[in-house]
């Protein structure tokens, strides 16, 4: 056994480097994909779980109580397991236009744990936003005769969506982080990507001769990781910044929300 | 329910209840070592060298933007590799823990901001040194207003706990227990459903326990 002393050698070689690189492209992809959709149906939850109607209120509530107080992990290896004859539709119907992972099955499961989970999480960073709003603001666009749907709208939604940015940009971070999961299914991730590297090190059946300790393999995708989420963390600050140079005030930031990590 | 729902259950319930308590054990050992690294880093954060600051702050950043699976296969499979033997539990304690940590870090830090500057003043002016001005005028302000956030941090555990069980560390954590259950009965339903509901029992018990703190401890601000 060598002094354990940091080389990456194994980077350039091989492709290494960039096999790992477009594996963690498929991570970013499936984060991005998964937080457009978990907004969405976050929107709707956090709309939901406002409503006047009690029991629509506490239905969604109990339902994002419910899936943002499971374990990411859990729900991904159950719904991968629950959604099978949906995997297994979605392998004959996928269209060839997608991205080669976005075509296999395990891209079901994986996704659809994603968007439970976040969506349960944004909505409550959303229905938090919503309730930061003076109360005077809703009183004054009922009082000029706008409706409901219309207050929230045109009223409500804009201020309220607004000062939830920087908590959803922490959540991407979060959420990139969390994509990393979907390897534990054997969806072929940087994860993935990152082990079968290893094995192939200094293999001489697969003409691989450059050594990749896995402790090094490992060291280069977290720093891809932390290069990416440095960055986004910086872009939250600084669009509240913006932000708060635009509106004259200080931002309101939403906080004290859990799930930030994760 | 149908029975044999129930009987998922009830026939594994020593092997449920195993699961249970191993997360419980994997979540209050890395809580204690977020905290004690946490309440460390947090004070190399405040400290009034900068050099001392940056240091802390690179663990901030490496742990908080770093996935807990990479820092386990680093800490697990990687530092066994380079002929580093850590067990299984040390291993997956360790990761939790540090990981957990850098979130507890930045909990304290904010913390302690809320203690008025004019405390810190008064303390110095009455000669305290900087340690006993932190240890016995701030810190014990600063952890009562960051009961809920820390509070957050337990459920987020209790959560990532899973992550240990569904990757390599196999410990036998509730969520590995439910593997187990689904592949010997074949029953995914029931099987990861009574995994799900340990964990909720947890996460519910934490924010009772939360709320209740906070109603006596709590400092508003």
């Amino acid at each position: 056994m060598t002094a354990p002393a940091f080389i990456f050698d194994w980077v350039p070689a091989e492709n290494n480097g960039r096999y790992l690189l477009e594996g963690f492209v498929i991570n970013l992809e499936v984060a991005f994909v998964s937080l457009i959709a978990a907004m969405a149906f976050g929107l709707l939850l956090a709309l939901l779980r406002l409503s006047r109607n009690r029991l629509v209120s506490f239905a969604a509530g109990l339902w994002v109580d419910v899936f943002r107080n499971l374990p990411l992990v859990l729900l991904i290896l159950f719904l991968t397991v629950l959604l099978k004859p949906v995997r297994e539709a979605w392998e004959n119907a996928a269209p060839d236009f997608l991205p080669e992972s976005f075509q296999s099955g395990l891209v079901v499961g994986a996704l659809a744990a994603l968007i439970l989970y976040n969506s349960a999480v944004l909505a409550e960073i959303m229905r938090a936003g919503i309730l930061s709003l003076p109360r005077g603001q809703a009183e004054a666009a009922s009082a000029l005769g706008l409706t409901y749907a219309q207050s929230m709208r045109l009223v409500i939604l804009p201020q309220g969506l607004r000062r939830m940015v920087p908590a959803t940009v922490s959540q991407l971070i979060t959420l990139n982080k969390d994509t990393t999961l979907v390897s534990l299914i054997a969806f072929q991730d940087v994860m993935r990507r990152g082990r079968s590297v290893v094995a192939n090190a200094g293999n001489p059946f697969t003409g691989s001769k450059v050594e990749a300790p896995i402790l090094e393999v490992f060291l280069f995708i977290g720093l891809l990781f932390i290069v990416v989420n440095l960055l986004l963390s910086r872009l939250s600050r600084r669009l509240e910044i913006r932000e708060q140079k635009r509106s004259g005030t200080k931002l309101q930031r939403v906080e004290g929300l859990e799930d930030q990590i994760t | 329910m149908p029975i044999a729902f129930v009987d998922i259950l009830t026939d594994n319930f020593g092997e449920w209840s195993s699961g249970f308590w191993v997360t419980v054990r994997l979540v209050i050992g890395s809580f204690v070592i977020a905290m004690v690294v946490g309440t460390f880093v947090a004070a190399l954060r405040i400290a009034p060298n900068v050099w001392l600051q940056r240091l802390g702050g690179v663990y901030v950043e490496f742990f908080r933007n770093i996935p807990l699976l990479v820092l386990l296969f680093i800490v697990f499979l990687g530092l066994r590799d380079q002929g580093i033997r850590i067990d299984a539990w040390t291993a997956a304690i360790l990761s939790l823990g540090l990981y957990t940590a850098a979130y507890i870090a930045e909990a304290l830090r904010s913390g302690v901001f809320a203690v008025p500057k004019g405390q810190i003043e008064a303390s110095l002016s009455l000669g305290f040194t900087y340690s006993q001005t932190l240890r016995r005028i701030v810190l014990p302000q600063a952890f009562r207003t960051v009961i809920s956030p820390i509070g957050s941090l337990v459920i987020a555990m209790i959560k990532n706990s899973a992550i240990i069980g569904a990757s390599i560390i196999a410990l036998g954590d509730l969520l590995k227990v439910g593997r187990i259950l689904n592949s010997r009965t074949f029953q995914a339903f029931p099987s990861f459903f009574w995994a799900a509901v340990g964990y909720l029992i947890l996460t519910i018990a934490v924010t009772i326990a939360i709320r209740r703190l906070e109603t006596r401890y709590a400092i508003r601000r």
